[in-house]
């Protein structure tokens, strides 16, 4: 009997160990979905389910970090379909979550600075002559401050080759300087290590999507 | 067997325990007025459990929770709902209607005879900072640049915005509020006044072409509220470079971001052009002026904004104009204009409270001297000296009901206190305008609102009071159609300059009707406006003395007895979607006007009033070349002319037109480029913007108005300055933050 009940208890226990694990377990799903993800509704879906695990787990910074991070790739690619009227809205968004991480994660979280960032060039697009001077100054701050934090970083190294790349010539952009920016992206990214299976990791794929490119 | 039973004990344990996690599946729709809507969060809350609704509104998910739980279902756009559910081993399917929820983004504004100029709101976005320096024709003037717009006439020999049948004094310029005096430099008969204020000082604008809220009075027809900039993202030093004009300013933003302060300087002298152009206008003292301005902008620690700005300026200028009256070969004219404004404004939230209070105080000279040339010897000079100060206090208190639902209330005072000598003459006008004002913004649904306001007003001068009721409603027809409706009643005093003689005078009186149905999707916009306006207790002048070789008598107000009306259509479409990096805008007025007032004999069709107006607008950018090319064409009909005479019918003195007639069409073509070379260089230390800008390409001889001479045998056309006109100009702004960055960054 001692050694059935001892089973028991052990299946209990694997359970609930089970259920601990839980939200590493949704999180890594989740996680594995932004790949995925093409259209702006499979983002908003996907910035639901973040939304989600942020409420029940109040004291994480991860949910509200990929939450808004599901955001800002739904506006980005709301903006290659060129619906940029309604990009505040998206922005709003995802300033809200970012601003839930920071207060969790510090305001030495380069990897959210980097997301506001991003989430400043989304409001920019709106009305890029008029906003040039305030968000897009915005954004360029963001950037330093997530560059100074964390040179090392892939992903800013990446945002950073992409602004170049798609900046007409006459501005200072280059399709070469922005493919050896890649490449240089890279070369980070097989040098990083996150800090765990968790913490954002994203950004490869494209980088490699925009090496494999022939350039024009 | 005991074994037995225990391990089958065990398995039907573990099988419940196991059972208990099993799947259960939740499915529903979700809807907003029957209709499935997409992307709504469904959370089983407490748990990670959830959905996102599809585009027909459906959600479906799976959960191993049991028991009491309760469903959740969000959206930015709507009210939050939850509800309760038992999850035990069936599958649940569960229905919601969800409520809208009332916002500022989704809410309708109300639009009826305002034109609103900034980034706030995108469905009104029209007229931006931007939009005015990129208007060729415009000047770079913000009165200039609504000309373009519909409304407002093409009125070339006299400043002030003529709206809708109204003349340029019966609309008024408001800075944070603040009523701005003399808005208009100073000027002589037949040449307008530019503007005093640098369009860069304003960062957006409401400009309002009737129907206006009870917060602002005063003005018979219309009100442009311009709203002053914030503290500036970055410290800069400015200078601007042509050959009419020199100036440089500097902007210093403190490093926490959290206080601000600049001044300008500037000087302009037209001579060196009116070597290479050929003028109409034979300006004797070259137009020259002098201006100087300061601000400082504040962020409390309690969250206030405190904002001032102060400017100083001069201005001269001399012109020659072939006499109309027998015994003098020449007219003379030279003004010496001094100008002062200054305007303090604190913005502050308390709770639910908003207080927004704003002071202003100006001074305003105007020196005329009058004279007559004949064989080249000058006669003696006839000064009119007018000195006016101003003050002005405003107050306004605010208290949000809902998001999108509040009330407003304040007191205004207007003081002015002007001194004109004339030859013996002196004259002291003061007065002071009292008002107080209440209004509430009434949001029933994002589809739904309406405004209505009071205003009561009361004149020291005229010791008379009046009563304004005010109101405006909107209602969404479709997804991207507005309509509104705005009707209001406007009181504004006489003007001072026809006050030179004892007179019962009561207020002059408008009321206006307007219905504007409007289509605003992205890069586009149409609108199409309706309006009625009704003038009475317009004042009637007779002429109490002629000025020596000048044509225009002094006059002065009698009685409240003018009237008259304005009706007409507009039209606006504006659109920067079609044709990539082209924005254009077309705009047409048609008017139709008449009044008797001033000396007037009968009711006129006015002499500022053309029928027909209208402008096309286009800007092309081009990013390859970094440059701008502008285009805008005014074609407005002929506007009537009126040569009014008195003369003597058994005693009584009468007022008859002895001449008249309509002058022809006006038509300009307008040419400008910008060049932008430092655009989108990253490490550029200074931004710099090239303009090249040429008004009336065709040099079309355009005219507005006669002269005649006092006995009404001669006369002479009122032409502009010069036909056409050529202006080169080059401002470079350096960031200083940004150098200072590049600095520390490579260190």
């Amino acid at each position: 009997m001692k050694k059935y009940l001892l089973s028991f208890a052990l299946v209990c226990m694997s359970l609930t160990a089970f259920a601990q694990s839980d939200y590493e377990k949704i999180m890594s799903e989740k996680i594995a979905k932004i790949e995925t993800c093409k259209t702006p509704e499979d983002f908003q879906a996907l910035a639901n389910d973040f939304q989600r695990i942020e409420s029940k787990e109040s004291g994480k910074w991860l949910p509200s970090y990929y939450a808004a991070f599901s955001y800002i790739q739904k506006g980005r690619v709301m903006m290659r379909e060129g619906k940029t009227q309604d990009l505040d809205e998206v922005a709003n968004q995802a300033e809200k979550h970012l601003a839930n991480a920071q207060n969790l994660a510090g305001a030495d979280n380069a990897e959210i600075h980097l997301l506001r960032k991003m989430a400043y060039s989304l409001r920019m697009m709106v009305n890029p002559q008029q906003r040039y001077m305030t968000d897009g100054m915005k954004a360029a701050e963001e950037l330093q401050i997530a560059e100074k934090l964390d040179p090392g970083n892939p992903r800013i190294a990446l945002i950073k080759a992409e602004d170049t790349y798609f900046t007409p010539e006459q501005y200072g952009g280059s399709k070469t300087k922005g493919l050896e920016m890649f490449k240089k992206s890279l070369e980070q990214y097989n040098a990083y290590k996150p800090k765990s299976s968790m913490d954002p990791n994203w950004g490869r794929g494209e980088a490699e999507y925009f090496i494999s490119q022939p350039v024009k | 067997m005991k074994t037995r039973q225990q391990r089958l004990l065990f398995l039907i344990t573990l099988l419940s325990f196991c059972v208990s996690y099993a799947q259960v599946k939740i499915t529903g729709r979700v809807t907003f007025r029957n209709k499935g809507i997409g992307e709504i969060n469904v959370t089983l809350k407490g748990t990670y459990d959830g959905a996102t609704t599809d585009s027909n509104g459906k959600f479906s998910f799976e959960t191993s929770e049991k028991g009491n739980h309760t469903l959740s279902f969000t959206h930015p756009k709507y009210n939050d709902i939850e509800k309760q559910i038992v999850i035990e081993n069936q599958d649940i399917s569960l229905d919601a209607e969800l409520k809208e929820q009332i916002n500022e983004i989704d809410a309708v504004v109300i639009s009826a005879g305002a034109i609103e100029a900034s980034d706030r709101k995108r469905a009104t976005a029209l007229l931006t900072p931007i939009d005015i320096y990129t208007t060729a024709g415009a000047d770079g003037q913000i009165s200039s640049a609504l000309t373009y717009l519909p409304g407002v006439q093409k009125v070339g020999e006299s400043e002030g915005l003529f709206i809708r049948g109204g003349t340029g004094t019966e609309s008024r310029i408001f800075m944070d509020g603040s009523l701005i005096n003399n808005y208009f430099s100073s000027s002589v008969p037949g040449i307008a006044g530019r503007d005093r204020f640098n369009t860069s000082l304003f960062k957006g604008n409401v400009f309002s072409s009737g129907g206006y809220s009870a917060l602002y009075g005063q003005a018979l027809s219309g009100a442009l509220m311009l709203e002053s900039v914030d503290l500036p993202d970055q410290s800069s030093y400015d200078f601007g470079i042509s050959p009419i004009f020199l100036n440089a300013g500097f902007q210093k933003l403190s490093g926490d971001k959290n206080h601000s302060y600049g001044a300008t300087l500037g000087y302009s002298l037209l001579s060196l052009m009116q070597k290479v152009l050929n003028f109409n206008t034979d300006f004797i003292d070259a137009p020259q002026g002098f201006n100087g301005d300061a601000n400082f902008r504040i962020k409390t620690k309690s969250g206030g904004f405190l904002k001032y700005y102060g400017m100083y300026d001069t201005n001269k200028m001399g012109v020659r104009t072939e006499s109309l009256e027998p015994g003098s070969d020449y007219a003379l004219v030279r003004i010496n204009g001094k100008n002062t404004y200054h305007n303090l404004s604190f913005k502050q939230k308390f709770g639910k409270y908003l207080l927004n209070t704003g002071a202003s105080y100006s001074y305003n000279r105007s020196d005329l001297n009058f004279s007559g040339e004949t064989n080249t010897i000058e006669t003696d000079k006839t000064q009119l000296l007018t000195d006016g100060n101003y003050i002005n206090f405003k107050a306004v208190l605010e208290r949000k009901i809902n998001k999108i639902s509040a009330v407003r209330g304040g007191f205004e005072l207007n003081s002015t206190d002007e001194k004109l000598k004339f030859e013996e003459v002196n004259k002291h006008y003061q007065d002071l305008i009292s008002s107080v004002f209440a209004e509430t913004d009434l949001g029933f649904s994002n589809e739904f609102s309406a405004k209505i306001g009071i205003r009561a007003e009361n004149s020291s001068f005229l010791n008379k009071s009046n009563i304004a009721p005010r109101f405006a409603l909107a209602y969404r027809l479709a997804k991207n159609w507005t309509t509104s409706f705005a009707y209001g009643l406007f009181y504004q005093n006489p003007e001072s300059k026809y006050i030179n003689g004892p007179a019962h005078l009561d207020f002059q009186k408008s009321q206006h009707y307007i219905l504007q149905v409007q289509r605003a999707s992205e890069g586009r916009s149409l609108r199409f406006e309706a309006f009625y306006k009704k003038y009475d207790q317009l004042i009637k002048v007779r002429n109490i003395a002629n000025i020596e070789n000048q044509n225009q008598p002094v006059q002065t107000a009698i009685n409240n007895d003018g009237f008259g009306y304005a009706k007409g259509l507009e039209l606006f479409w504006r659109d920067k979607k079609t044709f990539e990096n082209i924005d254009y805008w077309i705009s047409y007025s048609f008017l139709d006007s008449k009044r008797d007032f001033m000396n007037y004999p009968v009711s006129l069709k006015p002499n500022f009033a053309s029928e027909h107006t209208l402008s096309v607008v286009g800007k092309r950018f081009i990013p390859e070349w970094k440059l701008g090319v502008n285009l805008s064409y005014t074609y407005a009909k002929g506007r009537p002319y009126y040569d009014i005479a008195t003369k003597d019918i058994n005693g009584n003195v009468v007022n008859f037109t002895r001449n008249e007639g309509r002058l022809k069409d006006y038509n300009a073509l307008n040419l400008s480029f910008n060049y932008l070379p430092n655009l989108g260089k990253k490490d550029a230390k200074a931004f710099t913007v090239f303009v090249l800008s040429i008004s009336n390409v065709l040099g079309t001889k355009n005219m507005y108005g006669y002269n005649f001479s006092q006995d009404g045998s001669r006369s002479s056309a009122i032409v502009p300055p010069i036909n056409t006109f050529v202006f080169v100009g080059a401002f470079i702004s350096f960031g200083v933050d940004k150098t200072q960055d590049a600095i520390n960054n490579n260190l």
